[in-house]
């Protein structure tokens, strides 16, 4: 960039008062314009990490789902072979498929709890560009 | 409208009978052979120069090594290390799987529960095996949570244990289920496009349909590569529980 103050660099001769206020000004644009790119880029870093964290919601749903789907199917299927075996039919199918249920929803807090470590520890406490942590 | 299951479809190669089973190889086993072969050749070539500063290559095979070993310390400690070729095994074949089945045309192991109930069964006989192995019956700890009063102990050992029975359930349906999804939409996607295509001025639509498609294999890439994650670190988590079934 052709600049016209280019040989009154500080330094060289003693500056002026006008010299000096100049060159002030051109340092505080300058941190101003580095301002400007660094808040852009970190801006551009959030919006990828927002959308990263989009895509694995929805893988984090499916695991959910499946979580509490597959103890009730356990449970239910548990409950039909002990009838089949013991001949209590439907009494057992019925309480494990219950206690089935239970099971997933405690599958679903335990997966919930290390699904919030795992955000966390990728995020760093950031959920998206507008969530700020207070004590950054 | 193109059928979205089709590309699922399992067809012998060459048919095979074993004591009246059907053990013929299909184009199932192919891809399975396919992604052994591709992984097997890519470290023996990555790893021939094993130089110092690594090139192009050893990179990529030691960023894949180091990303599973980190993974596996983190959660199971040093002691977990031993099971690293089970682990990194798992991991790189489900992602090649994955990976392949985005190509077009290409069928993907992974979208069938059968190989994804094999790898989580696998996984769940190793993880009991090591449990008992290593702990004998005071591996059963694991279903008696501390600080429960007495009387509702039973029904809460019940519903742990059937929370441990589902765990191969869940491992593996959560794989399969994601490639299903994601390849029928994809295709159903793709479908609109045709469709479109052929319906009059109705044609002017069809980039739409396109862009969406467009859009879904990028979510689909990285989905392929994220339940190869997720299947490996709920390994390592299982591998976890086996090896310090107290906490």
């Amino acid at each position: 960039m052709p600049d016209p103050a280019d040989d009154r660099r500080p330094g060289k001769r003693p500056m002026s008062a006008k010299d000096a206020a100049a060159f002030e000004h051109r340092v505080s644009d300058l941190g101003e314009r580095l301002d400007k790119v660094k808040a852009q880029r970190q801006a551009g870093a959030d919006a990828e990490l927002d959308a990263e964290m989009r895509g694995r919601g929805m893988a984090y749903g499916m695991r959910m789902a499946a979580e509490l789907v597959g103890a009730v199917i356990v449970g239910g299927f548990i409950g039909i072979g002990l009838d089949w075996l013991i001949g209590t039919k439907p009494w057992l199918f019925l309480l494990f498929f219950v206690l089935g249920f239970a099971a997933g929803v405690l599958n679903v807090m335990r997966a919930y709890e290390r699904m919030q470590k795992e955000i966390a520890a990728r995020t760093g406490g950031r959920l998206g560009p507008t969530v700020r942590d207070d004590e950054d | 409208m193109p059928d979205p299951i089709h590309q699922f479809e399992i067809h012998p190669l060459i048919p095979l009978k074993l004591f009246g089973w059907d053990v013929s190889f299909t184009n199932s086993s192919a891809f399975m052979l396919l992604t052994v072969v591709l992984v097997a050749s890519f470290f023996m070539v990555a790893m021939r120069g094993r130089s110092l500063v690594p090139g192009r290559l050893q990179s990529m095979a030691e960023v894949s090594h180091e990303f599973v070993a980190s993974m596996l310390r983190e959660s199971t400690g040093q002691a977990g290390m031993k099971y690293f070729p089970l682990v990194f095994t798992l991991f790189i074949f489900i992602f090649v799987c994955n990976m392949l089945g985005m190509i077009p045309g290409f069928f993907t192991v992974t979208s069938h529960i059968v190989v994804t109930a094999a790898l989580a069964g696998l996984v769940f006989l190793t993880v009991l095996t090591i449990g008992f192995a290593k702990h004998g019956w005071r591996f059963l700890k694991l279903f008696v949570p501390e600080g429960v009063p007495i009387l509702i102990l039973p029904l809460v050992v019940l519903i742990e244990i059937i929370s441990f029975l589902s765990r191969p359930v869940s491992h593996s349906v959560r794989l399969f289920a994601n490639m299903l999804a994601g390849h029928i939409t994809l295709k159903v996607f793709g479908g609109f496009v045709v469709m479109l295509l052929g319906a009059g001025t109705f044609a002017a639509l069809s980039p739409l349909p396109l862009l969406m498609a467009v859009a879904l294999t990028a979510l689909e890439v990285l989905v392929a590569f994220l339940q190869a994650y997720v299947f490996t670190m709920l390994t390592c988590m299982y591998l976890n529980d086996a090896l310090h079934p107290g906490h």
